[in-house]
């Protein structure tokens, strides 16, 4: 009985720990991927993360971006840039891919002009060719309005 | 293969439970009693996951600025009154409200409206503080916004680095509900700006921010409809449906135009056109159903 009631404790405590080195991986990297704007651009109040198991996952989310705006989206699955993979494509039925930072070395941020308003598809992922087979993806998004 | 998303607390719940099952079957002769390659149950407490998506929802103080740029006058007939954030007691009030002032705060900012703009953090930071996460507009953040007040700029992102927190704060502490209620508020604040704004002042551009709202309402009620079951949850998101139908009659026509890149700048402008149809009689209803959520909402 004795017995039972410890190893409760310890998966208990266990869960207790993970829950809090969760929040503080996902908080550490925002922190880090929040650097590449946080003085020019206004956050969109919102903090984007997934737990990418392995390099085959992608997150993906649907957004409108508004004409007359420059956005910066900035993608980070750690403590250094250049292990994600972030990709806009539109939300027709051919799915026009409009940008991969996989083109430019992974780049861990990208502004985009927005002339008119717009739906797309925002996927993230690990890079397979990359240091990390698991890890936190957040994205943050940044706007300022276009004279 | 496509996503799963899964969270490091998802992910160890179940191995918690395994081990738990594990522990209370420990005397089965060495027989393994736990699967060892265990379906995973994709809880995904601290992030928004709904069939591995997550779901944006547009800053509402893009729309206020939008409202400034049209050349409306300041007014404060379409902003929620700062003093009423000591009536709203329960949780589910103030997260709706908490969106609200942030809307408000943002519009005031922008119309450089500073005393008013104390008012609306300080009851912002009492709704935020009621709901527990005092961390996103604590001392030193009320601190900063009160020694850059007329720095606009400044300020504004302020206001965005703060909801950004609480925002963050929520979902790690799995209270996405809360979150995507306050994302709600927000949301209906902003679409309460430019249905007034269009009555007094319409203009093009107005009549299109109303039209696009579209993929945003559909965001939502994704968002929300995990928790329908909940009372208070039950009659908001039904209202959002009903809006919602509103919405699937405005048709939308796409071209694609291929983007343009400059490297150098790490810049990608987007050139594809939308034309959107949206009729007059589509902008009343929706002013009229918003009107009616607000209402419920603000009190």
């Amino acid at each position: 009985m004795k017995k039972g009631i410890l190893k409760l404790v310890l998966v208990i405590s266990g869960f207790a720990i993970v829950n809090i080195a969760s929040a503080q991986i996902s908080d550490t990297v925002a922190s880090v991927c929040a650097k590449h704007f946080e003085s020019q651009f206004i956050s969109d109040g919102q903090q984007y993360r997934a737990l990418l198991m392995n390099t085959d996952e992608t997150a993906e989310f649907h957004l409108t971006l508004y004409g007359g705006t420059l956005y910066r989206i900035a993608a980070c699955s750690g403590l250094r840039d250049g292990d994600l993979i972030f990709s806009v494509f539109d939300t027709s039925p051919e799915k026009n891919l409009l940008f991969t930072n996989k083109n430019f070395k992974n780049a861990p941020y990208w502004d985009f002009k927005i002339t008119n308003t717009l739906d797309c598809i925002v996927e993230a992922k690990l890079d397979a060719e990359g240091s990390k087979s698991s890890g936190r993806a957040v994205v943050l998004i940044g706007f300022k309005q276009l004279k | 293969m496509k996503l799963k998303f899964r969270t490091f607390k998802g992910a160890f719940a179940l191995l918690s439970v395994s081990a738990f099952l594990a522990a209370g079957c420990g005397n089965n002769n060495g027989k393994k009693t736990v699967d060892e390659n265990p379906t995973v149950v994709d809880t995904s407490g601290t992030i928004i996951n709904i069939n591995g998506e997550l779901f944006s929802i547009p800053s509402p103080i893009q729309t206020a600025f939008l409202i400034k740029g049209s050349g409306a006058p300041y007014s404060k007939g379409i902003i929620n009154d700062p003093h009423k954030s000591t009536q709203y007691s329960t949780n589910f009030a103030k997260a709706l409200n908490l969106g609200i002032y942030g809307a408000d705060l943002g519009y005031v900012t922008i119309y450089d409206q500073s005393q008013d703009a104390i008012s609306y953090l300080n009851s912002a930071k009492k709704l935020s503080d009621g709901l527990g996460i005092s961390a996103a507009f604590d001392a030193a953040t009320i601190d900063r916004f009160t020694k850059n007040l007329g720095n606009k700029d400044s300020l504004l992102v302020l206001v965005g680095v703060a909801y950004r927190a609480s925002d963050a704060y929520l979902k790690t502490n799995d209270r996405s509900d809360v979150s995507g209620l306050v994302l709600a508020g927000g949301w209906i604040e902003s679409l309460y700006f430019t249905t007034n704004i269009y009555k007094t002042k319409p203009s093009d551009e107005v009549k299109l921010r109303i039209a696009e709202q579209k993929l945003s309402l559909q965001n939502l009620i994704k968002l929300l409809t995990p928790y329908y079951s909940q009372p208070e949850y039950t009659k908001f998101v039904d209202n959002l449906y009903d809006l919602s139908t509103v919405y699937d009659g405005i048709e939308f026509k796409y071209t694609f135009v291929k983007p343009t890149t400059d490297a150098e700048k790490k810049m990608t402008t987007i050139n594809s056109k939308t034309e959107v149809k949206i009729t007059p009689v589509q902008i009343e209803s929706i002013a009229q159903k918003i009107k009616d959520i607000r209402s419920q909402i603000v009190g």
